[in-house]
């Protein structure tokens, strides 16, 4: 049965792209954190790839998962655990750990669009 | 008003109208400077009897009404004290007591007259540098709404005034500055519509001496830098003026006073920052501010 054959092919073929389509547009949505040890810049993370970065300072460990676009502190050795419980973010208001002294700072579309203070 | 001006407008004929909102903006900063020589303060400052023009005339009367409404924790009479002090010029210093009590008692024994446009000073100084850049931006966001705009954002140095809604229809997001972190750090999203915020804090401009920091917000009451255990006040209101000059006004009333006068008052809402870092939210902004932990004020 060669067209079913081309059938199955076809709507393969399509799946693919329109996944594609949707990664890009989500990549283009997704913005920027950067990561901030010790008042250190550690690296930026591109919140449209899917990672998990674990983080070392002299204080303690964070992990942290990007996720569907968003960031979150997986767990953490701080006694607060404030930072975990801030959940997954996009953008806005910094993600911070102030015992192990690291901060996830939004950059990009999700950040805001003006400050006052 | 010596602040970086923003002014970004969405839709048809939107550069046209940001550079005519940015025009009002400078031409009624030229009518308030309290440096520049020929402004209509600087001259009621020399004693001179002046024709106002409308919106100094308004501006002055709504900063006596709300001067009157806060119990004096605004007072636009300041402008002898913040001198001594010199926060107009850059050369600080800690002036003696007695410096102080003679200004607060010319400030006290001081008259304004005011009949209709017609304004005049005896022993009084004014500066509207607690309400002048509301006022301004509020009346930009008029002058654009006119000209059919109707997604604009105004920031004067930090005071934000939107026109509108963002141009996809969704709330505007104004971070609020961390009072103890560094500029771009924020302890919390506000999600306005269209709406007047603004932030007073001693950390926006102060001295050290002696290990003590003096900041630029003085008390009326006792003629030196406002001590109310608050770090940092922001306004949220329709009114552009209300907002700036309540920022000053409650901070100097300092946490406690500033609820009791929100609760008796609904035309506005606030975000406290307190010395310690905490953070109290009126009531009304229970939804719109986005933060690790506050607390809120309740009616």
């Amino acid at each position: 049965m060669i067209k079913t054959k081309y059938w199955i092919l076809l709507f393969a073929l399509l799946l693919v792209l329109s996944a594609l389509a949707a990664a890009m547009l989500w990549g283009g949505r997704g913005g920027t954190a950067e990561v901030i040890s010790e008042g250190e810049e550690v690296c930026t993370l591109d919140l449209s790839r899917d990672q998990t970065l674990t983080v070392e300072s002299s204080n303690g460990v964070n992990v942290l998962v990007v996720e569907d676009g968003a960031v979150r502190v997986e767990s953490a050795t701080c006694p607060d655990q404030t930072c975990v419980h801030q959940g997954a973010r996009s953008g806005g208001v910094p993600i911070v750990c102030l015992p192990n002294r690291l901060v996830v700072r939004f950059s990009g579309d999700a950040a805001v669009d003006a400050s006052t203070g | 008003m010596d602040t970086v001006m923003e002014v970004t407008v969405y839709g048809s004929g939107a550069a046209d109208a940001a550079e005519e909102a940015e025009r009002a903006i400078r031409r009624l900063e030229g009518l308030w400077s309290v440096t520049g020589e020929n402004s209509e303060v600087s001259r009621l400052n020399r004693g001179e009897t002046v024709e106002l023009s409308t919106e100094t005339a308004d501006l002055l009367r709504r900063s006596l009404s709300l001067s009157e409404e806060t119990g004096g924790a605004l007072d636009p009479f300041l402008y002898p004290l913040t001198r001594l002090w010199g926060f107009t010029t850059g050369e600080y210093r800690v002036p003696s007591r007695e410096e102080i009590d003679g200004l607060l008692e010319e400030r006290a024994s001081g008259s304004l007259s005011l009949e209709g446009d017609r304004a005049s000073l005896a022993g009084l100084e004014l500066d509207f540098g607690a309400v002048a850049k509301g006022y301004a931006a509020q009346n930009a966001a008029e002058l654009l709404r006119e000209r059919g705009i109707s997604s604009a954002l105004l920031s004067l140095g930090g005071n934000v005034q939107t026109v509108g809604n963002k141009e996809d229809g969704s709330l505007w997001r104004i971070g609020v500055r961390d009072p103890q972190g560094e500029a771009g750090e924020y302890l919390g999203v506000l999600s306005v519509g269209e709406a007047a915020v603004v932030t007073s804090g001693a950390y926006q401009r102060y001295f050290e001496e002696d290990g003590v920091c003096y900041g630029h917000i003085l008390d009326p009451e006792t003629g030196q830098p406002a001590e109310s255990g608050l770090a940092s006040v922001t306004v949220v209101a329709e009114d552009g003026l209300l907002a700036d000059g309540l920022s000053t006004a409650l901070y100097v009333m300092g946490l406690e006073e500033a609820a009791e006068f929100w609760r008796s008052r609904d035309d506005f809402e606030a975000v406290l920052v307190d010395g310690e870092g905490k953070i109290y939210v009126t009531e009304g902004l229970r939804d719109s501010f986005e933060c690790s932990q506050f607390q809120v004020i309740e009616r």
